[in-house]
């Protein structure tokens, strides 16, 4: 097991996660990143088109890891 | 700071939700209550099983949990020193959730027949056990609404400020200083939010001035923002003399 601090935002701000995660390897790191966009768009996603979130992964020595990230987009069609 | 015998424990929580009096203090204190000491993480009693005790926590946090078929956990409620997570066992033979210690805890079982016959006795001793089952069941539909609807920062705030309320309520903490060692996990088991967003969360109510925490020492050095944050009311909790 490793701790892994995975940093979450969108272009304005960032927070740093300064608790992290204990995960056993790469796999567990990305279920978790996954886990965590999920929970991000559901609470940060504004409905503005453009709008991107995205979940970054360092490891404890600081090295990034993963980028997990999405983008809105908002298209009128007529 | 925490009251010396098991009886005082749950003696003080109970004169926290009801009217009780010299003489069913006097016959709480005869109820035997057997201690025992137990790690994190263990389950006192599981889903299914027919107690033939109710325990109350003599310290640390025990949660009511509830898993999923495909093994997702949920913990539905906490509790804290006093209380008595499983007194409804009295009544319903079969457990319907889980209880498992989320910090290292002392719990102090009794017997079902003994409180049986003391209920049967003492009708304002049956009184505040009922009051404590109800207010137990006004902490479910609370949690339910914070779970189902509030958003997750708020949903963050809003535990922690019960968490601190009720306990400042027993006497456990003088303060807005409480020291909650449960897991990330654990919270987000609780709040039904990732391990990623717990933390996000904490973060954020730390960038806004409201707690403090190192390890597992959370602070609130903000409490009426912390509440407000919280959409926190305690009118749900039922203390009779609500401390604020």
């Amino acid at each position: 097991m490793a701790r892994f601090f995975f940093d979450t935002g969108d272009r304005d701000l960032v927070l740093q996660d300064e608790i992290g995660v204990e995960c056993a390897g790469l796999e567990e790191v990305r279920r978790v990143g996954f886990e965590g966009l999920i929970d991000l768009t559901r609470d940060a996603l504004k409905g503005v088109d453009g709008q991107k979130l995205f979940v970054e992964v360092r490891d404890e020595n600081g090295d990034k890891v993963l980028r997990l990230s999405l983008s809105l987009q908002i298209k009128l069609m007529r | 700071m925490s009251p010396s015998s098991s009886s005082d424990i749950l003696i003080r929580k109970l004169q926290t939700i009801s009217d009780i009096r010299e003489a069913e203090i006097a016959v709480l204190k005869s109820i035997p209550i057997q201690e025992k000491d137990f790690s994190a993480n263990h389950d006192l009693v599981r889903e299914g099983d027919h107690p033939v005790y109710s325990f109350v926590v003599l310290d640390g946090l025990i949660g009511s949990t509830k898993y999923t078929s495909e093994g997702k956990r949920q913990i539905t409620s906490f509790f804290v020193g006093g209380d008595i997570p499983d007194l409804h066992g009295l009544h319903l033979s079969v457990m319907d959730c889980n209880f498992s210690t989320l910090t290292p805890a002392r719990v102090g079982f009794m017997r079902h027949d003994v409180l049986r016959s003391i209920c049967d006795q003492h009708p304002r001793i049956a009184t505040a056990f009922w009051r404590s089952t109800l207010i137990d069941a006004a902490m479910y539909r609370e949690w339910v609404t914070n779970v189902g609807r509030r958003e997750a920062y708020t949903r963050m705030a809003h535990i922690l400020c019960e968490l601190i309320f009720r306990l400042r309520a027993v006497g456990r903490i003088q303060d807005h200083i409480a020291d909650i060692p449960i897991t990330q996990a654990a919270l987000g088991d609780a709040l039904g939010l990732s391990t990623v967003h717990v933390n996000r969360m904490l973060q954020e109510l730390r960038r806004e001035g409201l707690i403090a925490t190192t390890g597992s020492r959370m602070h609130a050095i903000d409490w009426p923002g912390l509440t407000h944050a919280g959409d926190f009311d305690t009118t749900y909790l039922h203390q009779k003399n609500p401390a604020d």
